[in-house]
């Protein structure tokens, strides 16, 4: 494939999938400078790998290219200063229960970053997507059981990373 | 605990998204889409400053120095002349030494190279086992054959043994940097625009095609950004992928052009009481076919398998991950393999050079693979589903003219066939 041909197929692609990378890229980094950097690495993944994404596992790999631009950004954020910045996740001085919870969300979202891939998956289908179970399973290729697994296992490893960044 | 997080979850899901995030993603994919069709330069580097940790940081530091070397022994492809950076090719060709400096995992290596003296690296790092700082100079001396290794910290100094091949590939594509740009030139580059670095302003290169450098990994992205006053580098990043999966990356900066150097620059000096740290100097097999049949046999003997590819990096990699392999067992490991790595944890001179010498194995095995891919062959090598065991089944292979192959076989006994015969081969048995 030449490239003009890779353009026209990521101009493609890029209308199709934007809103929903608009979407899962900012419920999964909730800050304004992460969520930009998440999208440029997303951008980058999809131009990468645009010949993938006009198969029929497009939407498989349109979720690996969200979930790994969205744990690289986070691993760039970590490595910086290892911080959540207030001032980046949009925190006024509020009651401390109200900055307790907005942490944790944070903290619930740096957690995500560092799931495997498929439990990545399912957490975002189950929770941000608000998918119903028989849809997860056909998008992981798997039985309804297997994707109640998928999603118990990701919070039962998501409730352990939680604990090692408390 | 569990419920709370369902709950943040549920709350996460529930978000929409704010208009002035819509307009970031909008300004961001449309800036990224420019970038792309070349209508107008972006403002923005594509990839941004900092890059990802490198699973390489794990490596020993004589195998960062062998990174070094390799990292540049790969730009090699021939080109079809672009516009833009004509002019920047055109501007380095006139520079006779100059020095820059490569970050490789949190290592940083200087480099300095002379198109008239040979070339010299210095390297300081940290030892992952123990922390201690090691202090390495690498001088490369095609006259004697030789790269010599000095550890002035530490008193130690190692020999490695090259043929004629390597130091003509060194000369030809080492001391040089047009050959990075002939390389972006050659996969219809993306120009990125321009951005400041420092206090200098820059325009900034992609290659475009991450597959240009097949067989060194898997996937390559590559950013040149040059000072749009002087038209000579000022930065370059690289990463190396592998499944996804970022085997390398490095930065390359501090260039300084047309430096005064002397030939004493690139003499090595080893003080008397310095020691080898390998028993005698390491001879590093040849990238031909032959050391290539003996880094596969060597591999299926630690292994029990041939290696899933032949990209350089993964081959390094595996090699590497051997010293991992307790922490998950010694599954798959032959005995062959169960003995290296024991002997790759003691570190005794003896051990050391038994080790290098078979990584060499490894090295030669990629190098000669993407020997094979640069002299455009069209080598296609089926590991992922052949094994020693498969004695008649075709391993490996590549053209060696119009009408005839160069096989490998899975007992790794070679032989040459026609295009006919090769498809005969290759066809799926029941």
């Amino acid at each position: 494939m030449d490239h003009s041909e890779r353009l026209a197929l990521f101009e493609g692609v890029r209308t199709r999938y934007s809103a929903f990378l608009t979407s899962v890229l900012w419920k999964l980094t909730g800050d304004k400078e992460l969520f930009a950097e998440a999208t440029q690495y997303a951008l980058l993944g999809m131009w990468r790998h645009v010949e993938k994404l006009d198969g029929k596992n497009a939407g498989a790999y349109i979720y690996r290219i969200a979930l790994t631009a969205n744990s690289r950004a986070w691993r760039t954020r970590i490595g910086r200063n290892g911080q959540f910045n207030r001032d980046r996740i949009g925190v006024e001085p509020e009651p401390s229960e109200n900055i307790r919870r907005i942490e944790l969300t944070a903290k619930v979202r740096k957690a995500i970053s560092r799931l495997p891939d498929k439990q990545g998956r399912a957490i975002v289908m189950r929770y941000l997507q608000q998918h119903d179970y028989p849809a997860i399973a056909e998008k992981l290729h798997c039985s309804q059981a297997g994707a109640r697994s998928h999603v118990s296992k990701a919070l039962a490893a998501l409730k352990n990373k939680l604990v090692s960044l408390a | 605990m569990r419920d709370n997080i369902e709950d943040i979850l549920q709350n996460i899901g529930a978000e929409a998204v704010p208009d002035d995030v819509q307009t970031i993603a909008r300004e961001t994919s449309n800036n990224f889409s420019r970038s792309l069709t070349q209508t107008g330069p972006s403002r923005q580097p594509i990839l941004l400053e900092t890059l990802m940790k490198s699973r390489i940081s794990k490596l020993s530091a004589a195998a960062v120095i062998l990174i070094g070397i390799l990292v540049l022994t790969i730009f090699f492809v021939e080109t079809n002349k672009g516009v833009v950076l004509a002019g920047v090719l055109e501007r380095v060709e006139q520079v006779r030494a100059f020095m820059y400096k490569t970050t490789v995992a949190g290592n940083v290596i200087t480099v300095t190279v002379s198109t008239e003296y040979g070339m010299k690296m210095e390297m300081d790092t940290t030892d992952p086992n123990t922390g201690e700082s090691i202090i390495q100079q690498t001088f490369f001396r095609p006259d004697e054959k030789l790269v010599i290794t000095i550890m002035p910290g530490q008193k130690k100094y190692t020999q490695m043994e090259y043929d004629d091949a390597f130091f003509a590939r060194l000369r030809k594509e080492n001391n040089d940097p047009r050959e990075m740009i002939k390389q972006i030139m050659s996969s219809k580059y993306t120009e990125l625009g321009r951005s400041v670095i420092g206090s200098k302003e820059v325009e900034g290169f992609q290659a475009a095609d991450p597959t240009v450098f097949n067989g060194f990994a898997q996937e390559t992205n590559t950013i040149l950004w040059v000072d749009v006053e002087t038209w000579l580098p000022v930065r370059t990043e690289i990463e190396y992928m592998s499944n996804d999966q970022v085997m390398a990356s490095l930065v390359i900066d501090d260039y300084q052009w047309d430096i005064p150097v002397v030939a004493s620059d690139f003499e090595p000096i080893i003080p008397e009481d310095f020691t080898s740290l390998t028993r005698d100097a390491i001879k590093m097999p040849s990238f031909d076919e032959e050391a290539a049949l003996e880094g596969l046999k060597i591999i299926a003997e630690i292994f029990g398998q041939y290696p899933k590819n032949l990209n350089l990096m993964d081959l390094i990699q595996m090699f590497f991950d051997l010293r991992e392999r307790g922490i998950k067992g010694n599954k798959g490991l032959m005995d062959a393999g169960l003995t290296l790595k024991e002997e790759m944890n003691q570190m005794k001179s003896e051990h050391i050079q038994k080790a290098m010498e078979i990584f060499g194995t490894f090295q030669s095995l990629g190098m000669f693979y993407m020997t094979l891919v640069e002299e455009q062959k069209e080598p296609i090598y089926y590991g992922e589903s052949v094994g020693p065991e498969d004695a008649d089944r075709v391993l490996m292979r590549w053209k060696i003219s119009d009408n005839e192959y160069r096989i490998i076989f899975g007992d790794l006994s070679v032989g040459n066939v026609t295009a006919e015969e090769l498809a005969a081969l290759e066809e799926p048995k029941p």
